[in-house]
């Protein structure tokens, strides 16, 4: 409440409006997982991602390996491609690589 | 600043009003809030937003739109505090809100445009009878300081990025450099000074109708030629400027703007050309070959996805700087003295501009509503 000799002022942020939606579960292990790697299509980001997908080849033995590609990495991926890593993969790796 | 103290009501405890210590140094308060472009704001008081409001059709809390990243609701009360803030008079409002219309379309991307390392700024100009009327300048330093609409229309546009849509330096704004019309990036076109018919007309407008183009942009790169007398001369300059491989759309192409000064415009039109000629003739020879876009394979083999999949990636292919002539946003402006025009880069092929006509009342009382699909054209 604001009382009766305060002055006033304006928040000029406006609302968000969110729904809280909880992460998914964090994976303990990753051996044996099924590993998505989302490559943005910045200048560098495929070759960033593949030398990290050796890296962690060395450590973890992965069931698949699947690569995927955004059509702009300025603009939002395809819903119906978040659906398919999201179904065919346990785990997603992706990277800027600017 | 002196602020004038007063009771508040207790329809204002509402969500965009905050009580505030009698005594409170309201500049520095916003200030420390962190709500501002850097600059002093103006302190809104009630009769100033609600003024605002009025001009807007009233409704304070009728959500114009969300802007991102943040995805804050832009209420129409919202949209008036910072305009107030911007130092905005209630009559720019049709040209502020048509703006953040034309910004949040899809087809502008400005979730990606706020967000991008780019320096990109939204650059906003103006057309038809509005612009005049509330005193926008098109003219000797248009692009420059000195004019309450120019600077705080362009304000306001800022402080709303910032403030609704999040758009903070480090935080959700990632920018490496950003460039200086991230405080205020917005001119009219200068259509008394012009020898052709306006870009909102050329794009299918009544001269009647007043619009808002928004491209995400460089800044202007200056174009000097005080030799040339024909067409060839003068554009050449332009190509010049346009056709190297650091700008972004020679890298990754879609729209830019090319802003001719008026004494170039009337030596090109005095030989007959069209907006049209102007625009094919740029597009035809603005190049660089792809042996120079790839740095002549010194870093390994580039393909180069941002290019559009019909161009010719062999050493010797000329690379566009822009697909079509329709990629190239011509508008005449500046002062009658000067033989210089303008090159401004646009972000690239992630974002489309957006040209929109504003919700206006015309002389005769009649009102003129946004035209075209849901009052956006698309370009």
């Amino acid at each position: 409440m604001t009382g009766q000799n305060d002055l006033i002022a304006f928040d000029p942020r406006g609302v968000v409006e969110t729904e809280p939606r909880a992460l998914a579960l964090r994976a303990r292990s990753l051996d044996g997982l099924r590993l998505g790697v989302l490559d943005n299509t910045k200048w560098n980001a495929n070759r960033l991602l593949r030398k990290t997908v050796a890296k962690l080849q060395q450590e973890y033995s992965f069931a698949a390996v699947s690569y995927y590609r955004k059509e702009s990495f300025s603009q939002d991926a395809d819903p119906a491609l978040i659906e398919t890593i999201a179904a065919d993969n346990d785990i997603v790796l992706t990277a800027i690589g600017d | 600043m002196a602020q004038q103290a007063r009771v508040v009501t207790s329809a204002e405890a509402e969500a965009n009003v905050v009580p505030v210590p009698p005594g409170t140094d309201l500049v520095e308060w916003y200030f420390q809030q962190g709500w501002t472009d850097g600059l002093p704001v103006v302190p809104p008081t009630r009769a100033m937003v609600d003024a605002v409001v009025e001009a807007l059709g009233g409704g304070p809390h009728f959500v114009e739109c969300k802007v991102p990243p943040r995805y804050g609701s832009l209420s129409r009360e919202v949209l008036a505090i910072n305009m107030v803030m911007a130092g905005c008079k209630p009559e720019y409002a049709p040209i502020v809100r048509a703006a953040m219309l034309a910004l949040t379309t899809d087809a502008f991307n400005l979730n990606g445009v706020q967000a991008t390392t780019h320096m990109a700024a939204p650059l906003l100009i103006v057309n038809g009878p509005i612009a005049r009327e509330i005193g926008m300048n098109g003219d000797c330093n248009a692009f420059g300081s000195g004019n309450r609409a120019n600077a705080t229309i362009g304000r306001a546009l800022r402080l709303v990025l910032l403030n609704v849509g999040g758009g903070w330096p480090g935080e959700l704004d990632k920018s490496t450099l950003g460039h200086p019309g991230k405080y205020t990036y917005c001119v009219a076109e200068n259509e008394a000074g012009s020898p052709w018919a306006p870009y909102h007309v050329e794009k299918g407008f009544s001269p009647k109708d007043s619009t808002v183009f928004v491209l995400a942009a460089e800044p202007p790169h200056s174009v000097t030629n005080h030799v040339a007398n024909d067409p060839e001369g003068i554009l050449d300059s332009i190509v010049s400027a346009m056709s190297t491989i650091a700008n972004n759309n020679a890298v990754s192409s879609g729209h830019c703007a090319v802003i001719i000064g008026p004494e170039h415009a009337r030596t090109i039109a005095g030989k007959g050309w069209t907006r049209h000629d102007v625009r094919s003739y740029l597009a035809m020879h603005a190049y660089n070959l792809f042996s120079e876009i790839t740095f002549n394979e010194r870093y390994g083999k580039i393909y180069n996805r941002n290019l559009p999949k019909w161009y010719k990636r062999e050493p010797g292919s000329r690379i566009p700087i822009v697909p079509s002539p329709d990629h190239i946003h011509l508008f005449v402006i500046g002062g009658a003295a000067g033989r210089f025009s303008a090159f401004i880069p646009g972000w690239g092929h992630m974002s489309s501009p957006v040209l929109r006509s504003i919700d206006t009342v015309d002389e005769s009382g009649a009102r003129r509503a946004p035209i075209c699909v849901d009052g956006t054209c698309y370009l």
